[in-house]
Formats: C-alpha cells, sequence, structure tokens
C-alpha cells in the first residue's frame, strides 16, 4: 500500500534527520513509530503527505511515488486516499461538528450524509450541530479522527494524536482509532512518544539516524 | 385684396412708446407713377401680389403665387438701432401644380435692414435675403424666388396699362370711408422664365397679373374674411370682383371691375356683385371647407369658377398664422372659356391666430 | 459539487464569527464608492445640465461666430448674412443685466425673433394672444419660469435692470417655455436690447445655417481665415467643451478626493484580510493537509474578499444616489464651488459610472485581498500548522526595496508636465508615494523599536510593549495601514488649503490698497459708469485720489474660456503697488505694457517680455507683457493694461469700478454718504477692503466645504481601521494576557500595555504619516493646483490644527485599545474563543 525507499531528508541548517529509511506498509496495518525528539518522525509523516519533499529516495502510494508529484496531484492524492489526526485536534472553529467532518467528503465530492454515523461512530451521535468550543480535548479529537476516516482513506497519518490528553482519554482515543481503522480497513502510521499508545498498535518502529526498524 | 389678416393685430398692438404717425387714405388723390410703384412707408401695409398660369415645355398648367407685404409697426421712433423693427418684410410664394394634387408653398419674414430685406420707394423694388421682386425703368417685373422645395425667376412684361380698382385708384373696402386702400393691378403681364424643382430647371411662358395695394386702415371689425378673384379673359380683358362677409357669410361689402380689351372699364358695386358657392372642399389637414366652385354675377354676366385642383390651401399656422385658399382658376361664361386667374378665399379656417 | 458548499461554509463561518469586521470593510468599500458615485452623478447632472442650456442657446445652428470682447460690430451680420454657403444667420446680443439688489446678474438674449425662430426656438418667447407682436415690441422682455421666480415676477409686471448708472424697466410680456429647469434666462428684440442697454450697433454673436451641402468644416475653416482672428467662428462642440473645460480641474480634484476615500477603503479591506488570514493560518494550513489545492485557497481568500467588495460597492452605489440626490437638493450641483451659477439639473442614475465606480470598489476590495490570499496560499501547510509562525508571513513585507521603488517613480512623476491640462502624473505620484509610504510602515515600525528597545529599562510593562513590537512590526504596521493613509491625505489636504488661505488673505491684502471700493453694481455687464459720472465722483469732498477700473472680458481661443480684461490706472515704474507681481520686465516707453496674471503664461504662453497681440475692437493690437501677477480670483486668466492705453484702443471710457483714497479726516461712512448723494450715487455698491475680504474668504471656505468634508469622512474611515485591527490583535493575543495574569500581571497593568502600544503605534504612524503628509502637500501645492488652476502660493503648515487632529486620533487609536482590550479580558482568562470586538 505504502512503500518508502531509502529516504533521506536534510533540514535548511543542513542537519541530516532521514538517513535512508526504507519500509513497506501492508494494506490495514497499523504501526506505532517512535523515536527521540528531532530525529524526524513528523518530517516522516509531512514527506508521506507529499507536503515535503525529500532529498532522495521515493514514497509509492498505491504505486505512485508522491514525491515527484506536483503541489497540485500531490494535493489531490492527499485528498482522496489519506487522512490526518494531529496533536492539536486542528478542527476549525467556525464549522460545526457536522461540517468538520464533513469537510474531506465536500473535498472529494462525495455525498455528505456518511459524517452523521462517523460522528455516531466515534461516540458523539446527536451534537453534529455543536461547535467546537464547546467539546473537551478528548471530543475535539473524536472529531479528528471521524474526519481523517470518513472518506474510507487507504491511509490515516496521526502525529502524537494522544499528546495533549490525559492518560484515560488517550487509551479511550486510541481505542476509538483502531476501531475505526479496523471497520474501514485503513492502513495507519502513528507517531508517538507513548509507549502505552503505541502498544495498541500492530507494529512498533524506533525511527533513530540509521534507519526504521522494528522495536 | 389679399392676404392682410396677420397685419391687422397691429391695430391692437400697444406694444410700442411713441408709436409713428401714419397717413390715411383718402378719396380723390390721384396715383401718381411711378412713383407710386414704388413702396409707401407712411401707410400701415402694402403688398404686391402677383398670380398667374404657367405652361411647362411639355404644356401641363402649373400656377404660381408671389407676394411681398410690407408693414409699417408702431415701433419707438426714438430707437436708435438698426434692428428697431420699423418695417417688417413677409414674403410667400406657391406652386400649383395640379400632378402634385396640393401647393408647394414657402415664406419668409424679415424686418427691414442691414440690406438684406427692404421695400424702396420710387419703383417696386422688394427684397426679403434671396427673395425679390424688381420693376424695371422699363416696366418690366423680375422675380426671384429660392424656397425650399422649388424656385424660380420669372420676367413679367406688361402688355396694358396698369388698371386703377375703384375711384382712381381709392378702393373702397367697407362701409366707412376710412376703410379703405389705394390699389391698382397689371393684368395681362406676359410671364417667361425657368421654374426649377428637384434640382431641375424647366423654362415656363404664361400670362400673370399683379396687384398692389397699400392702406392704412382696411377692414371692417364685423368681416371675417373675404372672396376675391383676379383674372385675365380670354380677349385680352381683366376681371377682378371681392366680397368682404360677415360671420354669416353675408357680403358686408362688395366691388368689381370689369375692363374689355380695349380698355374701357365698367364698375360694379354692392348688390350688383355675388358670389355663389357651387361646390366646396373641406380640407384633410385643418378641416376648413372651402367653396373652390364659385358662381360669380357681376351685374348680368355670369362667371363660372372652376379650381385647377381642389387641395390649394396655404396652410403657415406655424409661421404667419394664416390658413386660407389661393388657387389658380378657370373662367367661364355661358359654357365657354373665359379666362384664367387666380380665386382667394380666407376666413374659413375658423378663428385664425398669430 | 462539494467545493462550492464549502466555500459558503468557510465565507459564513468567518462572517458568523466576526459580523462586525466584516461589515466594517464593507462599510468602509461603501462609503468610498458612494462618495465618488454621487460626486460623479453630481458631477455629470450639472455638466449635462449646463451643456443642455448651452445647447438650447445655440439651437438648430451649424455654425456660431463670436467677437473676441463681449460684443463686436454689427456690420459683420450683414456681410455674414450674404456670404455663400448661409443660408440663414441670427445675430444676437448677450448681456449680463445687473438687477438692483441681486448679486447675480440676468442673462439677457436680444433676438431678432424672425431670424431665430427658425433656428433657436428655444428663444422665442410665448406672447399673449391678444399680443403676438410683443416679441417685437421695445419694452417687452420674457422670462424663463426660473427667471420669473427669482425676481418675483410674473407676467404684465415691470421688472427693473441697471443699464449704464441708470435703470431701465421693461414688461415682462410672457414666458419662455422651452427653457430648462433653473436657467436663469430673458429674452428681447435685438434693437430694443441694444436701445434699452446702450449697445447700439453692437452685436454679441451671429449664429449661421449653412445652406444643404455645404461643407462645415471648409466653410468654418474660410471663414475663419477671412475673419483672421478678430471675431471667432465656433461649432456647438466648442461650446460644449468650453463649458467642460471651465469646470473640469475642479471636478477632477472631487474625483480624486472620492477616490481617496476609497483608496483608504482598501487598505481597510486589505487589513481586515490580511489579519483574518493570519489569523487562520492554521486553519487554511489544515485545509491544504486535507487536500485543498493552492489554487482553491486563494480563490477562497479572493471569494470573500471579492463578496465584500461586492456588498459594498453595491450598497455605495445605492448610497451614492441617495446622497446625490441630497447633496443636489440642499447644496446646489457646484457643491459651493460656484462653477455652475443658475444651473439647476435633475439627478439621473447613471448605469455606466455606476458599472465603473461598483468595478472599482469591487477591484480594490480584490485589491486588498491579493496579498493575504496569496500569502495564504503560499504558506507551507506543515510549518504553518503549527503556532507563533505569524510573524513569519509578513517577513515579506519588510522587504523595503519595492516600496523605495514606487516612491522613487513618484519623485520622478512629480516632474512631469500634466496630461491634457490636468495633472495626472501629480495625482499618481501622490498615490505611489502613499503606496510606498505604507509598504515601508512594517520595516520602519521594526526599526525604530527595535532601536528603542535598546535602550535599558528595569520596567517590565515597557520592556513588554517594546518587546512586542519591535519582533512583531508586520502586524502591527498592518494595524497602521488606514491610519497612515487617512492621517497623510489629511496632513497634505490642511497644508495645502491652509497654504492657499494664507496665500488668498496676503494677497487680498495686497490687491485692495485703498480705503472704499464702489462698484456700478454687484454683478453683470450692463450697468457701467460713464466719463461725466466719473468726473462727479472725483470731484466729491474727501475723496484724495481715484482709480477707476474697466472690466471686460476677452475670447483669445474659442475652446477656453474668456479671460478677464482689467483696465486701470497702473504706473509702469511702479506696477508693483497695485499689483501683486511675481516677475516684472522693463518695457519700452512707446510700447503698450500689458501685465498677465500667472494662467496666461501657462494657458497662452504670454511671457513677461514677449510682445503679444491681443484681439481689441475688431483689430489685432500689438502689446508687451511687461509681468507677471498673481491672481487667485480667475483661474482662467487675467490681463490688467492702463486705462489710457485701453480707451486709446478701444474707444470705450465707461467704467465699472473704482478705488477711492480718502483725505486725511475723512472716514469710509463720510464719503460713501456724499457719493450716495449724488443722482447716480443710490445705485451704485460700496465696500471697505475688510468687508470684500471676509465675503472673498467666506466664498474660499465654502469652496473647499466638500474637500473638509471627503477629508473627514477619510479619517473615519481610517479609524475604522484602526479599531478593527487593533481590536483583532488583541483579542488574538487572548491567550498572552491570559498567561501575563496568570503570571501576576494586574488586569489594569494589561490594558495599560495595550493602551501605550496602541499609543505609540499610532504615533509612529502619524509621524510618518505627518512626513508622508508634508510630502503630498509639496506635491499638492507645487505640482497639481500650478497645473489644475494655475496659481502658485506659499506653504504654510496649520500646526494647531495638525496637533489638534492628531491629539483627536491619538485619543481616538488609545481608546479603541482599551475598549477592544476590555471586552478581551472580560472573559474567561484561559480562553477567550469569542474574538470579535
Amino acid at each position: 500500500m505504502l512503500e518508502l525507499r531509502h529516504l533521506t531528508k536534510s533540514y535548511a541548517n543542513g542537519r541530516r534527520v532521514l538517513n535512508d529509511v526504507s519500509y513497506s506498509l501492508a494494506a490495514g496495518e497499523f504501526v506505532a513509530v517512535m523515536g527521540d525528539s528531532g530525529v524526524g518522525k513528523s518530517t516522516l509523516l509531512n514527506l508521506i503527505a507529499g507536503l515535503d519533499a525529500p532529498d532522495a529516495g521515493a514514497i509509492m502510494v498505491d504505486g505512485v511515488d508522491i514525491a515527484a508529484l506536483d503541489d497540485n496531484a500531490a494535493t489531490r492524492l492527499r485528498r482522496a486516499r489519506m487522512g490526518f489526526v494531529f496533536q492539536a485536534f486542528h478542527v476549525l472553529p467556525h464549522l460545526n461538528l457536522q461540517q468538520n467532518v464533513a469537510l474531506p467528503l465536500l473535498l472529494n465530492g462525495a455525498d455528505l450524509s456518511r459524517a452523521g454515523s462517523m460522528l455516531e461512530a466515534v461516540g458523539l451521535g446527536g451534537r453534529g450541530a455543536d461547535f467546537p468550543h464547546q467539546l473537551s480535548g478528548g471530543e475535539l479529537q473524536r472529531v479528528a479522527i471521524a474526519r481523517a476516516l470518513v472518506h474510507r482513506p487507504a491511509l490515516v497519518l496521526a502525529d502524537e494524536p494522544t499528546g495533549n490528553l490525559d492518560p484515560d482519554t488517550a487509551q479511550q482515543i486510541l481505542r476509538v482509532l483502531r476501531d475505526e481503522l479496523r471497520s474501514t480497513g485503513a492502513s495507519a502510521i502513528m507517531v508517538t512518544h507513548s509507549h502505552a499508545a503505541a502498544a495498541t498498535a500492530d507494529r512498533v518502529l524506533i525511527l533513530s539516524q540509521t534507519g526504521l526498524h522494528a522495536a | 385684396m389679399r392676404i392682410v389678416w396677420l397685419l391687422c393685430w397691429l391695430w391692437a398692438s400697444g406694444a410700442f412708446a411713441a408709436a409713428p404717425v401714419l397717413t390715411q387714405v383718402v378719396p380723390g388723390q390721384r396715383l401718381n407713377f411711378p412713383a407710386d410703384f414704388g413702396a409707401h412707408p407712411d401707410y400701415r401695409t402694402e403688398w404686391w401680389y402677383a398670380t398667374g398660369w404657367l405652361t411647362t415645355p411639355d404644356n401641363k398648367p402649373l400656377g404660381f403665387q408671389v407676394t411681398f407685404f410690407r408693414v409699417t409697426t408702431a415701433s419707438d421712433s426714438a430707437n436708435t438701432s438698426h434692428f428697431a423693427p420699423r418695417q417688417l418684410i413677409i414674403a410667400h410664394a406657391a406652386l400649383s401644380d395640379p400632378a402634385l394634387g396640393h401647393l408647394q408653398h414657402d415664406q419668409k419674414s424679415a424686418r427691414a435692414g442691414f440690406g438684406l430685406a427692404y421695400a424702396n420707394v420710387g419703383n417696386t423694388d422688394v427684397k426679403l435675403d434671396r427673395w425679390t421682386l424688381k420693376r424695371g425703368a422699363d416696366g418690366v417685373y423680375q422675380t426671384r424666388i429660392r424656397g425650399r422645395e422649388f424656385s424660380f425667376d420669372l420676367r413679367l412684361t406688361p402688355s396694358q396699362p396698369p388698371m386703377l380698382q375703384g375711384d382712381h385708384g381709392y378702393s373702397r373696402k367697407g362701409p366707412e370711408p376710412g376703410q379703405a386702400s389705394y390699389y391698382y393691378s397689371e393684368p395681362q403681364l406676359r410671364v417667361s422664365g425657368t421654374v426649377t424643382r428637384n434640382g431641375k430647371p424647366v423654362t415656363v411662358s404664361g400670362s400673370a397679373w399683379l396687384d398692389h395695394e397699400w392702406s392704412t386702415r382696411y377692414m371692417d371689425a364685423r368681416a371675417v374674411g373675404w372672396d376675391w378673384v383676379g383674372a385675365n379673359l380670354a380677349d385680352g380683358g381683366a376681371l377682378m370682383a371681392f366680397q368682404m362677409r360677415r360671420a354669416d357669410g353675408s357680403p358686408l361689402w362688395a366691388h368689381a371691375s370689369l375692363r374689355d380689351a380695349h380698355g374701357k372699364t365698367t364698375e360694379f358695386d354692392g348688390a350688383a356683385v355675388q358670389f355663389k358657392p357651387r361646390r366646396y372642399w373641406r380640407s384633410p389637414r385643418t378641416g376648413a371647407r372651402y367653396p373652390v366652385a364659385m358662381e360669380l354675377r357681376t351685374g348680368s354676366l355670369v362667371w363660372r369658377l372652376m379650381p385647377l385642383q381642389d387641395d390649394q390651401e396655404l396652410d403657415s399656422r406655424l409661421s404667419t398664422g394664416a390658413v386660407y385658399w389661393e388657387g389658380a382658376t378657370t373662367l367661364t361664361r355661358d359654357g365657354q372659356p373665359a379666362g384664367r386667374g387666380y380665386l382667394e378665399l380666407t376666413g374659413y379656417a375658423g378663428a385664425m391666430k398669430l | 459539487m462539494g467545493w462550492g458548499k464549502l466555500n459558503r461554509w468557510l465565507v459564513w463561518g468567518e462572517w458568523r464569527a466576526y459580523p462586525l469586521r466584516a461589515l466594517t470593510a464593507v462599510l468602509a468599500i461603501a462609503l468610498g464608492v458612494a462618495l465618488g458615485f454621487a460626486i460623479d452623478l453630481i458631477n455629470s447632472a450639472a455638466y449635462n445640465e449646463f451643456s443642455a442650456a448651452a445647447r438650447s442657446l445655440a439651437g438648430q445652428a451649424d455654425l456660431e461666430v463670436r467677437g473676441t470682447q463681449p460684443t463686436f460690430d454689427e456690420r459683420v451680420y450683414p456681410m455674414l448674412a450674404t456670404r455663400a454657403g448661409v443660408a440663414q444667420a441670427s445675430p444676437m446680443l448677450e448681456l449680463e443685466a445687473s438687477v438692483p439688489g441681486q448679486t447675480s446678474a440676468l442673462k439677457i438674449i436680444g433676438v431678432d425673433v424672425l431670424r431665430a425662430a427658425s433656428m433657436t426656438p428655444d428663444l422665442v418667447g410665448v406672447a399673449a394672444a391678444d399680443k403676438p407682436f410683443d416679441t417685437l415690441a421695445d419694452d417687452a422682455i420674457f422670462l424663463s419660469p426660473a427667471a420669473m421666480a427669482w425676481l418675483n415676477t410674473r407676467v404684465g409686471q415691470q421688472i427693473q435692470l441697471r443699464a449704464g448708472s441708470r435703470v431701465v424697466s421693461l414688461r415682462v410680456a410672457g414666458g419662455l417655455v422651452r427653457a430648462r429647469t433653473g436657467q436663469r434666462l430673458g429674452v428681447m428684440d435685438i434693437g430694443a436690447a441694444q436701445w434699452r442697454f446702450n449697445r447700439v450697433g453692437q452685436l454679441s454673436r451671429v449664429a449661421l445655417k449653412l445652406t444643404e451641402g455645404v461643407n462645415l468644416l471648409a466653410f468654418k475653416q474660410a471663414l475663419a481665415n477671412d475673419l483672421q482672428g478678430r471675431l471667432q467662428v465656433l461649432q456647438s462642440a466648442d461650446e460644449t467643451s468650453r463649458s467642460a473645460s471651465l469646470s473640469r480641474a475642479y471636478r477632477v480634484n472631487l474625483n480624486v478626493l472620492a477616490l481617496v476615500a476609497l483608496f483608504t477603503g482598501a487598505f481597510l479591506v486589505f487589513s481586515t484580510q490580511a489579519l483574518s488570514v493570519i489569523r487562520r493560518r492554521s486553519q487554511f494550513a489544515l485545509l491544504r493537509v486535507m487536500g485543498v489545492t493552492r489554487a482553491q485557497l486563494l480563490r477562497q481568500v479572493a471569494l470573500e474578499g471579492g463578496l465584500l467588495g461586492a456588498l459594498g460597492a453595491a450598497l455605495g452605489i445605492a448610497g451614492g444616489y441617495a446622497l446625490a440626490a441630497t447633496a443636489l437638493r440642499f447644496f446646489g450641483a457646484d457643491l459651493g464651488g460656484g462653477y455652475f451659477p443658475g444651473v439647476q439639473p435633475t439627478l439621473q442614475f447613471a448605469p455606466i459610472s455606476a458599472g465603473v465606480f461598483f468595478a472599482l470598489g469591487l477591484a480594490v476590495a480584490l485589491l486588498g485581498s491579493a496579498v493575504p490570499a496569496w500569502e495564504a496560499a503560499r504558506a507551507p501547510a506543515a510549518q504553518a500548522l503549527k503556532s507563533g509562525s505569524e510573524e513569519t508571513a509578513l517577513n515579506r513585507l519588510a522587504t523595503p526595496w519595492p516600496a523605495l521603488g514606487l516612491m522613487a517613480i513618484g519623485g520622478v512623476l512629480t516632474l512631469a508636465p500634466p496630461i491634457g491640462n490636468l495633472p495626472i502624473p501629480g495625482y499618481i505620484a501622490v498615490a505611489l508615494l502613499l503606496i510606498g509610504g505604507i509598504a515601508l510602515m512594517p520595516r520602519l515600525v521594526g526599526l525604530v523599536f527595535q532601536a528603542l528597545q535598546g535602550v535599558p529599562t528595569r520596567r517590565p510593562l515597557v520592556m513588554l510593549v517594546l518587546s512586542r513590537l519591535a519582533n512583531a512590526p508586520g502586524q502591527a504596521a498592518i494595524a497602521l495601514g488606514g491610519v497612515l493613509a487617512s492621517f497623510s491625505l489629511m496632513v497634505a489636504m490642511a497644508i495645502m488649503v491652509a497654504s492657499f488661505r494664507v496665500s488668498v488673505d496676503d494677497w487680498l491684502a495686497q490687491v485692495l490698497p485703498a480705503d472704499v471700493y464702489i462698484r456700478s453694481a454687484a454683478s453683470g455687464n450692463t450697468a457701467a459708469l460713464a466719463l461725466a459720472e466719473q468726473a462727479q465722483i472725483a470731484g466729491t469732498p474727501g475723496i484724495a485720489r481715484v482709480d477707476f477700473l474697466r472690466l471686460s472680458q476677452l475670447n483669445l481661443d474659442p475652446a477656453r474660456p474668456a479671460v478677464a480684461l482689467i483696465a486701470r490706472n497702473v504706473d509702469v515704474s511702479t506696477a508693483e503697488r497695485v499689483l501683486p507681481l511675481v516677475q516684472a520686465v522693463a518695457v519700452p516707453a512707446d510700447r503698450v505694457p500689458i501685465w498677465v496674471s500667472e494662467a496666461m503664461v501657462d494657458l497662452y504662453g504670454f511671457t513677461p517680455g514677449k510682445t503679444v497681440r491681443l484681439p481689441l475692437v475688431g483689430q489685432w493690437r500689438a502689446v508687451v507683457v511687461a509681468g507677471v501677477w498673481r491672481d487667485y480670483a480667475r483661474q482662467f486668466g487675467a490681463i490688467q493694461m492702463r486705462l489710457g492705453d485701453y480707451r486709446r484702443l478701444t474707444g470705450d471710457t465707461a467704467v465699472n469700478d473704482a478705488g477711492l483714497w480718502l483725505h486725511a479726516g475723512t472716514t469710509p461712512a463720510q464719503a460713501i454718504a456724499r457719493l450716495k448723494a449724488l443722482p447716480f450715487g443710490a445705485a451704485l455698491e460700496y465696500a471697505e477692503p475688510g468687508e470684500i475680504r471676509a465675503v472673498s474668504l467666506k466664498i474660499f471656505d465654502r469652496s473647499f466645504a466638500v474637500t473638509y468634508l471627503l477629508e473627514a469622512v477619510a479619517i473615519v474611515i481610517g479609524l475604522f481601521g484602526v479599531a478593527a485591527t487593533f481590536s483583532a490583535q488583541i483579542l488574538a493575543r487572548a491567550k498572552a494576557f491570559g498567561m501575563l495574569r496568570h503570571i501576576g500581571v494586574t488586569r489594569r497593568q494589561v490594558l495599560a500595555i495595550l493602551a501605550a502600544e496602541g499609543g505609540l503605534l499610532t504615533l509612529m504612524g502619524m509621524a510618518v504619516g505627518f512626513v508622508l503628509g508634508w510630502v503630498i502637500s509639496l506635491i499638492l501645492v507645487f505640482v497639481v493646483n500650478p497645473q489644475s488652476f494655475h496659481w502658485r502660493m506659499q506653504l504654510h503648515v496649520p500646526w494647531g490644527l495638525l496637533a489638534t487632529v492628531a491629539a483627536a486620533l491619538l485619543l481616538a487609536a488609545v481608546l479603541t485599545a482599551l475598549i477592544a482590550g476590555r471586552s478581551a479580558l472580560s472573559g474567561s482568562v484561559v480562553r477567550a474563543v469569542k474574538e470579535d470586538w
């Protein structure tokens, strides 16, 4: 589904963060990526999303090298095939929950009805008309998860999804994420510092100067 | 005779502060030629009025009319401006072509002055911009008209001495002695010249009649209009007849003169002159009804008047305000052609206003 | 398609969250568009009415022959009437009849009704049914409805008009039914007009109708050649362009002022949109991550700006129409400028003009959104998702070179000559300087506050304020865009108007040296004083010296308004005593000297020392320009010559005005009383220099009233901008203030920080605004004004006024900051979610 081939990336200041990273992600596989701060976990996610370009190597998404696409093509690929969950939730404050979840459907020109069932699936059924400022952090992240999966993406990228949450809430959120990944059949890469979080994944990988390896 | 209607308004006009004193028409005064061919600025109104029948090269009849009016206004004599409107010159011209079915006519008016418009004394010499009527020392009249739809240059040559109307040129127009004019006619004028229409000049010849009349007080207040006819008779004679009409159509004053080919003149007064309408024509433009065919009795003589065409109405309401019928007319006597002339019918178009 | 729905969601969500901010931007655009559209409507209404009135006077005529002076010899008339190719000639005498007790004159046209009827039917009076020859009467006048209303008279009554030092009484014989609404006009017989108003032998113009088929231009050319410039041949188009040029500079200036309001509105849209984009940076980044393309994002931001613009422009068009209607009703067509006397235009909705102003409003809004939209689309999404990156978004604005480049181009443009007699390059220079100045603000703010930051302080609040201003100069500068634009323009206008007013005041003192002034009438050209009357005035006890003055008009160029010809006693060696000379040269004693106003130099090239020819009474007369004087009264030019020369060249011995010097011991009141006792004395107008000065300055102030109004509007819009941007920033920083409160900063101290920031920023904006405004005022005073109105002035800075406005603006800014701060701090300290102000 996703194949990383010999990825290399340096920051603008010359510091090398990714060094010959290769990995092949199977369909429906849920992996957690751990590693020290500054080792390039977020950069890896940005590269996979096509938001940043590697210095060398290829990122094959469904057989297409996203790193070789222009911005518009990469954007379209991202829009259709990927979903995102962030540490800081990033829910649009002036749209209600229903609208927030429906965003990817809108962007892909799909039927909006799935937004309601998706909200229900993450435990926020009946709250579609609420606005983000009426929600707690855990609830906001549930919205984000619903949004990440509503358009049935092949791949979900999650960047520290529980970093802003208390441990209990974090566990709930991870359960929801995992359940929803299973039910939609999406693959997922989750960057995290938390071993508890990583434990919910199918596999745990460690990112270091020498590449991406199984823990 | 002729269309003095609009000029009568000047009687009532109190618009001027110090009006000049005008000479009155009195009986017993002899006309003095050639000076009386010229203008008489001491009298209120004056006109030269030429009408006639022309024949085109393709032998078609064509009526023509040229009129120059002169009016002395009541303008303040203290006004030193050259533009002071002491005298007004007004001119009408018309062609009557039966092929067209109606008159073609044009008119101009201006204050006398700057050599652009004048009526000179001494001999007939009237001008209004490019329109002129001038009598030469040899007695021949030249007239030039430049209208919008037509223009003509005609030469009118007398074949007879002037015909003094009324009492040696003193012509009564109403029951009161002052209602009179000095009036002579030049009948049986031989005409030659060119008429130009649509840019095409055509040589014409024919015969014409010229009236010259001046007056200070003319019409009785009871008169609403008049019928007038002047005709060159086929035998070389000349006939002039008019009647002033009251509102009910009855004659207020009438007179006629008949001069035979030998120069013998017979005058007819009052009941001896009778106009009898025989056929009316209603104008589609103004709605006025004109007796275009008449029976005229002068003493024992009975004349039938038949128009060259019915529609010879002149509608000048937009400028001088007069609506009248002025048309080429044939005369018959006892069923035989007797002559050709012009008939004038005024006061039929209701109240005439300026 | 879902994208349209997303557009709507985002726009609607944003506006629902910040309705006031959106409304302010809409209102700013609406105000600018409304002002521009209203002024354009009023101008074109007045202009259309003016040219319609001129056309109605010209009637069906093909050509018009006119003198170089108000009248010419009537002998030209028969020559023209009989010229080949002329079908009709209609002579006219035009008078500006002085009306006793009125400050404006009645235009009377003397016509030959028999000639005019077919050519200028509008000039034929309607006589009473029983007096049809009144159109020829020498005691009758026909008045337009407006003239009847103005003179409070009706048909059958008499009106009094001045002729020389006497009064002529005319009978109102009827009306002029085809006169235009508001057109004050009288028509009478030409002979009567010549006679009653002492113009026997004189005409003002002759209208010509040509024979069909005659080539108009060839005929005009041939006739003009034959007349050799002693008379002028005009087409009706010339007349229209003449009336247009009469007020063009004034109209353009008003339109530019209206555009200033729109310009300020553009800055407001820019700051609204820019801050909104910065605030939503992470949101836009999220959308990008989720698959919104750059182009889509660009469109989204442009759409928001465009919608604001469209709404504002639509409101502005409606408001402009209402404004124009109101202004026409209460202030008249010239808005106090005095360019369209006796004209009462009707307002007509102008679809093309409405379209232009709508497009302008929309364009300005789109332009205001362009930079923020571009920035939003370009931002690297992954980076923008992190907070604290807002200031980097504005880094691009800190590059000084484009701004400096614009200002340099502006500087060069001030040297350019006018285009089509209008100071277009000057106006563009002003715009470039403004844009450049505003674009330079972030850089300047950063530099200044970084320097201030270097000043060691132990007071934490001061440190907080300075560090914020020094390190986030971009956002601060955006807030200042509106203030800077409106304040610098205000400064520029204030300096320009003050310079003008002071110069006019000085000038008045210089041109009014006598003790008492008398005039034959307050207006018009029919009143005058003959030689005998002049002698009586000069011989009145107590009068030491009299300076008689003959004022008339001279047409030098058919396409331009007439210049004033002033004949008076001028001593060549001491001309500067009676004339405000700016330049003088020696002239040989055997030549006729004239002194020309600055406009004559600009418009006709009458430079000092040059020998020029003047058409006087049908003759070309050679005269020498002996000097140039300053004239603030006549923008189309004025020529002064010696009364003796004038009388010798024209034979005209009458005078209009006189300045009187009194013997010591005679008071002005005494002198006036004695003059009033003269047989013609009661009809004269008397004034002391002080009164004339006061009246002149009043007229001056009135004509600038609209200018002040437009300026005030621009400032209000600028303040809106300040309020909007300060509030937005303060509320966006609610979290930071919450943190400060947590670590022990009191609420009052937070407010003090806000007030200090607002005050310092405004002060900074005003300082730059003043410099910018001062430079712009130099352009206005030394480039735009001489090119528009052909007069020059000294620079004068109204410190008091500027200080007052600056203080008010500062206070307003601080108050705005405080109010916004209070509402930001009123809710939960930790989370101020409701960010609107």
